[in-house]
């Protein structure tokens, strides 16, 4: 009897998990706030995708600055574990919400770094919905 | 026939070879190795200056020979025997030579001076030992040219030494170093034998007491508060944005003046961008302006605060950061685990406190 709980209680706990890992009232907040201007910015936007938010997490990109060419310069690969400054060397604690739960809980750090980062990486502004799709990858992570 | 006697006691030999190996560790890790060795140091400057302490008590409560009074010569008496030893006719002394006495008071006297200025800039430079509350980052400094020009001068009388007992070995053909092993010499029967024992207990008394009291005031001294220190160390805000990018340097390395004009234009933070909100530029402001390189009395708060005619903002392109780090050739600040210049921390174990202790340096390896 004990043994079935314990194995249903698992089964349970490990299907929940990546929703917990997203269940932050201030996150969802600031994704939603997110959705809304990807939607004004364009009509036709529906809904963030993980899919897109990686690929755009591990894309080379150009118009950047030279020692910045994707978010994974400094973040590293692997966005569950710590990542370095390429520049400094300073650690910067892991991206993926699973392995910092603090991620994306404070609308105006995010919007500091995005406003920096994108400017380093991309050249220029990031959209709404580039932001949507990276914070919504980082949480499935 | 000869007699053997025991010339010199134990504790005698023991704080003759100590000396040795201490003041050898003392000048290798002073003059030769790198910084990282100052721990070593250090230790080897206490260690003489307890073996110094323990000599003077033994000079007054030592065997015969290891006393005070059996090896004061005046100036007559060392004349008489450095005339002897040219003309290669030394006569023979038991204990001490009167030229070799006048050497021992000479390098006692001189290590006493090398201890103590040592300690002054162990306390003024580094922040460290029994005086890091007492003496100022300036007397620190000064101290250091005394601290080294007394070890040259260590060096060549302790060469002076050196030649001494092997021209004195030679001549009254005695092996001069293998009775300062075995303590023995073998004397003809005609020669007095000591009279005066060693008094190890009481010794051991005035040595205990002597210790007593150092400690007392060694703990009082390191009770004091830190010359010039802020007792505001930290700032959330410097630690959460200026710490985000790099590791944050602490506000003691630049003078208030160059702390201004690096917040005043945080949209080209050396090429990056690192704007802020002007609430948050002006909390950061005040703590840096207030805990800035004028309100610490360290040796690299004092170190950046000289003037540098180019006056970078950029604390590793200052001559003095050059200096500091000139032997330190560019691969090594390229290995993985350090990443820069920048990156201070990464050799640095004491980047956080401000200190950047000798000791605290450990360069990784990749």
């Amino acid at each position: 009897m004990l043994k079935i709980f314990l194995a249903a209680a698992i089964v349970t706990g490990t299907a929940l998990l990546p929703a917990v890992a997203s269940a932050d009232p201030a996150r969802d907040a600031i994704l939603a706030g997110y959705l809304t201007q990807a939607k004004a910015e364009d009509p036709a936007f529906t809904d963030f995708s993980a899919e897109r938010g990686q690929a755009f997490y591990l894309a080379t990109q150009t118009g950047g600055k030279p020692d910045t060419t994707a978010c994974q310069a400094c973040h590293g690969a692997d966005p569950r574990v710590a990542g370095k400054n390429v520049k400094t060397g300073k650690v910067i604690e892991p991206m993926a919400v699973s392995a910092n739960p603090k991620r994306f809980t404070v609308a105006e750090d995010i919007e500091k770094w995005f406003g920096r980062n994108c400017k380093d990486v991309l050249g220029r502004a990031c959209t709404a919905a580039e932001k949507g799709d990276y914070v919504t990858f980082l949480v499935s992570q | 026939m000869t007699h053997r006697i025991k010339v010199w006691d134990l504790p005698t030999r023991v704080f003759h070879w100590g000396l040795v190996a201490l003041v050898a560790a003392g000048t290798i890790t002073g003059l030769v190795t790198q910084e990282w060795w100052m721990g070593v140091h250090i230790l080897a400057g206490y260690g003489v200056v307890a073996l110094i302490v323990f000599r003077f008590i033994w000079g007054f409560l030592g065997s015969q020979y290891s006393r005070f009074e059996h090896f004061t010569f005046g100036p007559r008496e060392i004349g008489e025997h450095l005339r002897e030893i040219l003309f290669l006719h030394p006569r023979r002394h038991i204990g001490h030579n009167p030229a070799g006495a006048a050497m021992i008071f000479v390098l006692g006297c001189l290590l006493v001076a090398i201890t103590a200025t040592g300690i002054v800039v162990l306390g003024g430079e580094e922040k460290q030992g029994p005086l890091a509350s007492v003496v100022g980052y300036l007397l620190g400094s000064g101290a250091k040219e005394w601290h080294g020009t007394l070890v040259y001068l260590l060096l060549a009388l302790v060469a002076g030494h050196v030649v001494g007992v092997i021209a004195e070995s030679r001549l009254l053909k005695e092996n001069l170093v293998l009775s300062m092993i075995t303590g023995d010499k073998d004397l003809p029967d005609d020669l007095p034998r000591p009279t005066v024992p060693a008094r190890p207990v009481a010794a051991a008394g005035v040595l205990l007491a002597v210790v007593g009291i150092t400690a007392a005031g060694v703990v009082a001294l390191y009770t004091l508060a830190p010359i010039r220190s802020p007792a505001t160390a930290h700032n959330v805000a410097y630690d959460k944005e200026c710490g985000a990018c790099h590791y944050a340097f602490h506000p003691s390395l630049m003078p208030a003046r160059k702390w201004a004009s690096l917040l005043a234009d945080l949209s080209n933070h050396f090429g990056e961008d690192a704007s802020l909100p002007p609430t948050v530029v002006n909390e950061i402001s005040a703590w840096l302006a207030a805990n800035s390189g004028e309100h610490w009395d360290t040796e690299a708060a004092n170190w950046f605060l000289e003037e540098d005619p180019s006056e970078p903002l950029r604390i590793t392109a200052t001559d003095n950061w050059r200096a500091k780090h000139a032997e330190i050739g560019a691969e090594v600040f390229a290995r993985k685990s350090i990443g820069g210049r920048v990156n201070c921390a990464a050799c640095h174990t004491d980047f956080a406190s401000g200190q950047f202790d000798d000791q605290a340096i450990d360069i990784p390896e990749e």
